[in-house]
């Protein structure tokens, strides 16, 4: 089924946040601090505010007092509190933090009205890294704490320093992980207007989580929820930085309140490399024992994070997330991690695709390749020795519980999609000839179908992991879904109506799905995120669905004086079995329900309305192979693809087509994070990156043709089968990637430990190489 | 305030700007025609790519003032009728060439760009490289590349229109 939503897209239609245009609408801009850490003594705004047009300033003075905090809804026990506002009071932890708002009649004018505010600062000592952070002495962020270790969290299975003792041989690798953004195309953005007379704020925002926009803007205004309206208008990509809550949408809500005028903000790029939140950056002192047999007993890990000023909306979520995966797909008995969340004068970090997966994905892999390597075995037997087997689900690992997988042969297709052998044969002939190929293979699972409520809020986070479906048959027939997940461009939508169409009997082009509005659309426990939306969005739409069904079809076999038993129905009609003649239409129930309820089985409702809960009983585990082929010219360092297979299992798939694009565009930003993109700070925390000519987003000549198998292995812990599918592709291609150019650079004893691979880095290596190691 | 006189998608229009509005801006805001994305407003992601007398260039590196005179073409210029698709828009549609649809509008105009030349599109990596001036963030290309393949497909039957 091709997409609903194409055409508008296609046609340039679309209404995106910034094509919002109310009446008498004004235009704002922020001043953000040019400073990683820094005193605001004053803001003087009299310049900017004599300027005709420029109708309104606000800076952290003004703001109101009881002003809630930006909320953070992850509250991971022990974590310490790093409250900021929607502007800063007076004091800026880093680069790009808001400062003052200005609001003209036109962006252009705010702008010019910005270069007039005059702000005096006091500097204060900063940090750019996590270890200068740690260091003794070093600057703190926050007064009142004895370092920048905002929490800890440390879990332990079996006894890893005993296995590590005993094991035949042990892995230790230092791994540094770049900072990285989403960085959807379309940034932020957001259009307030404050309804005075029925005191009620209308919020037009790009984000993944209205309801948590509306519950937060709540806490922070004390406006009761059902006065704050959120919509959601095409997003135009969000993987995860629009699944927080920034302080640009609590300033422009108050911009609009103070100046009665509706009020737009558009986050321009250059704004967006220091305002959004940015994700990944961690370092992981980590260590992997196994047996000569190539059996892995333990597995050890020291992990911090680089959370910039303070704990954002998923507070140290991806850290946490890093930390727990960290035996992937493997049956290892012993495993200790520990992760420390350390505050840095940088931007906040938070969700982008994958969460901590990837990195966590990157390190396990790394060293299992570093297994292999140090056994003399081949990669692909030692991860083949070490999968937690068919019957051994479900099976807990450090901390969640994986629902199903056949990892064994997934990884065997892949080997056969890929023609190792065929490869390797062509590895060494070119070795022959002096060129350096590398072929690397890893396996990933991903985290989906995110829920149990109650085992998210026992972690210590504030939302549930439920959906609630709701689904509603009109007069004519036609359905209407609501559901408060959000439409990003993953093609959501198109699943759900072909979900809740088999479920009812119609035609998906009968079914309309309604999302990004708060005012109708049911809450969703998490926000549209964690790969959900298919699986548990899926799934309580699936059951609203059936219900409406049971009644419909109660109504049917009423008009058609037959048994329910006796019913089928597709495309939106109904008729007895075998005999095909004997029909009615979903229109003719629906007139029924609604306009005349005379013709309903006696004592029936009228009405064809259906709304259910569904709360997974516990996550789902899709997993997949990513294997990559390489060749690395160590004369300039470039990386050029010669091949590259994913072969995956998502369980159930409704569209392959939607499926094939999610894996396609998560490779690609694998690949980012592999090779190019990285945003760079100085040691005292002022950023080195700020633009695509330095933060190098992957274009159409850089990423390869993606040859793609599935496999299809549905779920036990989701009614429709699904397990969801959006960050996978992310996940498991960075450490495809590196092995691949590890094993290009085999014969200069390279060990690639660190992200992205840039030619520099690929030519020290090349330079410092031990090459000492089995050519 | 200048005076703009400029043909957009076939018709004249004719306005006073400031003499620093972006081209972009002056279409999206004054003009309405908000299918011209901004992506980054510094000339990399190609988003706000429209033809300007058939040449593909970047609306938020151009002031409006420089259209004075010029052919523009946007993305609400390519479809024949309200209820139907260019073919470079039924291939994108039917191939999957697109997701969140924010970066679609400038990958449809260079494409008509690089079909209106009428030569050939090349070896993958040729064409890869013809489209490494517009920046997606959703698709990882590899749809984009087959749509374009199957756009130049429809067209050598039908003619660019």
């Amino acid at each position: 089924m091709l997409r609903r939503e194409d055409p508008e897209l296609l046609k340039g239609k679309a209404r995106y946040v910034a094509d919002v245009v109310r009446p008498g609408m004004l235009h704002a801009v922020f001043l953000r601090s040019p400073f990683p850490h820094a005193r605001i003594v004053s803001v003087d705004a009299s310049a900017a505010l004599a300027l005709e047009g420029v109708h309104a300033v606000l800076s952290g003075a003004d703001l109101p007092g009881d002003l809630g905090p930006q909320p953070c809804n992850h509250l991971y026990h022990g974590q310490r509190e790093t409250p900021y506002f929607a502007l800063a009071r007076d004091r800026v932890r880093y680069v790009g933090e808001p400062v003052a708002i200005v609001v003209a009649e036109s962006q252009y004018l705010a702008e010019d009205a910005r270069e007039l505010l005059q702000v005096e600062w006091e500097e204060l000592p900063s940090v750019g890294d996590v270890e200068a952070a740690l260091a003794d002495g070093a600057p703190l962020l926050y007064d009142g704490w004895p370092d920048n270790v905002a929490a800890v969290y440390e879990a332990e299975i079996g006894d890893a320093d005993a296995a590590i003792a005993e094991a035949d041989v042990v892995v230790r690798e230092r791994f540094a992980i770049p900072r990285l953004f989403a960085c959807p195309l379309e940034g932020r953005g957001a259009v307030a207007e404050w309804d005075a007379a029925v005191g009620e704020l209308t919020l037009w925002t790009s984000t993944q989580s209205p309801h948590i926009v509306r519950d937060y803007l709540s806490w922070i205004l004390h406006l009761p929820e059902h006065r704050i309206r959120v919509l959601v208008p095409r997003v135009g990509g969000g993987f995860g930085a629009k699944f927080h809550f920034y302080p640009e949408e609590t300033a422009v809500a108050l911009a609009a309140r103070a100046t009665g005028r509706p009020v737009r903000w558009v986050e321009d790029r250059l704004e967006s490399f220091v305002g959004t939140v940015h994700a990944r950056q961690q370092v992981v002192e980590a260590t992997m024992a196994a047996t000569a047999d190539g059996r892995i007993t333990a597995v050890t890990a020291e992990l911090l994070g680089d959370q910039g000023a303070a704990l954002h909306s998923v507070s140290y979520g991806p850290l946490w997330l890093s930390a727990v995966m960290m035996t992937n797909v493997y049956a290892i008995r012993n495993a200790r991690v520990r992760a420390r969340a350390v505050v840095t004068n940088k931007t906040p970090s938070g969700s982008y695709r994958g969460w901590g997966q990837p990195q966590a994905n990157f390190v396990v892999e790394r060293l299992v390749d570093g297994v292999a390597r140090e056994l003399g075995a081949d990669p692909v037997d030692v991860r083949r020795k070490n999968f937690v087997a068919p019957e051994e689900f479900p099976y807990t690992g450090l901390f969640h519980t994986f629902d199903n997988g056949r990892y064994a042969s997934l990884l065997a297709r892949a080997v056969e999609v890929l023609d190792l052998p065929a490869w390797r044969r062509r590895q060494e002939a070119a070795r022959a000839e002096g060129r350096h190929v590398g072929i690397g293979l890893t396996f990933y699972v991903e985290n989906t179908a995110l829920g149990p409520s109650r085992k998210l809020n026992a972690g210590g986070v504030l939302a549930g992991g439920y959906d609630i479906g709701h689904v509603r048959m009109e007069t004519n027939g036609e359905v209407i879904v609501y559901s408060g997940l959000c439409e990003l461009g993953q093609g959501f939508t198109n699943g759900i109506a072909q979900i809740a169409a088999d479920a009812l009997g119609v035609h998906p082009d009968q079914v309309t799905v309604v999302t990004g509005d708060t005012h109708a659309c049911p809450v969703t426990g998490y926000g549209t995120g964690a790969s959900r939306s298919a699986s548990v969005g899926g799934a309580s739409v699936q059951k609203a669905a059936r219900k409406l069904r049971a009644k419909a079809m109660a109504i049917a076999g009423h008009m058609l004086e037959a048994s329910v038993d006796d019913l089928e129905a597709e495309n939106g009609e109904i008729w007895v079995r075998g005999s095909r003649e004997r029909f009615v239409t979903m229109a003719d129930v629906g007139r029924a329900a609604y306009l005349r309820p005379i013709e309903l089985p006696e004592g029936m409702d009228p009405g064809l309305e259906a709304i259910e809960v569904h709360d997974p009983e516990w996550m789902a585990w899709p997993y997949g192979v990513n294997a990559a082929v390489v060749e690395v010219d160590v004369e300039t360092g470039e990386v050029r693809f010669l091949d590259y297979v994913c072969v995956h299992d998502c369980g159930t798939i409704v569209n392959p087509m939607i499926v094939e694009g999610q894996l396609h565009g998560g490779i690609a930003q694998g690949i980012g994070m592999a090779l190019y993109e990285e945003l760079r700070y100085d040691r005292d925390g002022y950023p080195l990156t700020g633009t695509f000519m330095d933060y190098l987003v992957p274009t159409a000549a850089e990423v390869p043709r993606i040859r793609l198998a599935h496999d299809e292995t549905p779920s036990p812990v989701v009614p429709t089968g699904v397990k969801g599918i959006g960050e996978a592709g992310a996940i498991g291609s960075p450490s495809a990637v590196a092995a691949a150019v590890e094993d290009a650079l085999r014969p200069f004893g390279v060990r690639v430990a660190e992200l992205p691979i840039t030619p520099e880095r690929v030519l020290d290596w090349v330079a410092q190489g031990t090459g000492d190691l089995v050519a | 305030m200048i005076r703009v006189r400029t043909t957009v998608n076939g018709r004249v229009r004719e306005a006073e700007v400031e003499p620093r509005r972006l081209l972009a801006d002056f279409l999206r805001e004054d003009l309405g025609l908000r299918g011209t994305h901004l992506g980054c407003e510094h000339g990399i992601c190609g988003a706000c790519t429209i033809l300007v007398d058939g040449e593909p260039a970047r609306s938020c590196l151009m002031l409006a003032v420089q259209a004075d005179g010029r052919a523009l073409t946007t993305v609400e210029g390519l479809a024949p009728g309200d209820g139907e698709l260019h073919p470079i828009q039924q291939a994108f549609h039917e191939r999957h060439g697109l997701q969140c649809g924010f970066c679609t509008p400038g990958f449809l105009l260079t494409t008509h760009y690089l079909l209106a030349r009428g030569e050939d599109l090349g070896s993958d990596e040729e064409l890869r490289a013809a489209l490494a001036g517009n920046l997606c963030r959703c698709t990882g290309y590899q749809n984009i590349v087959e749509a374009v393949r199957d756009a130049a497909a429809r067209l050598s039957q039908g003619g660019l229109r």
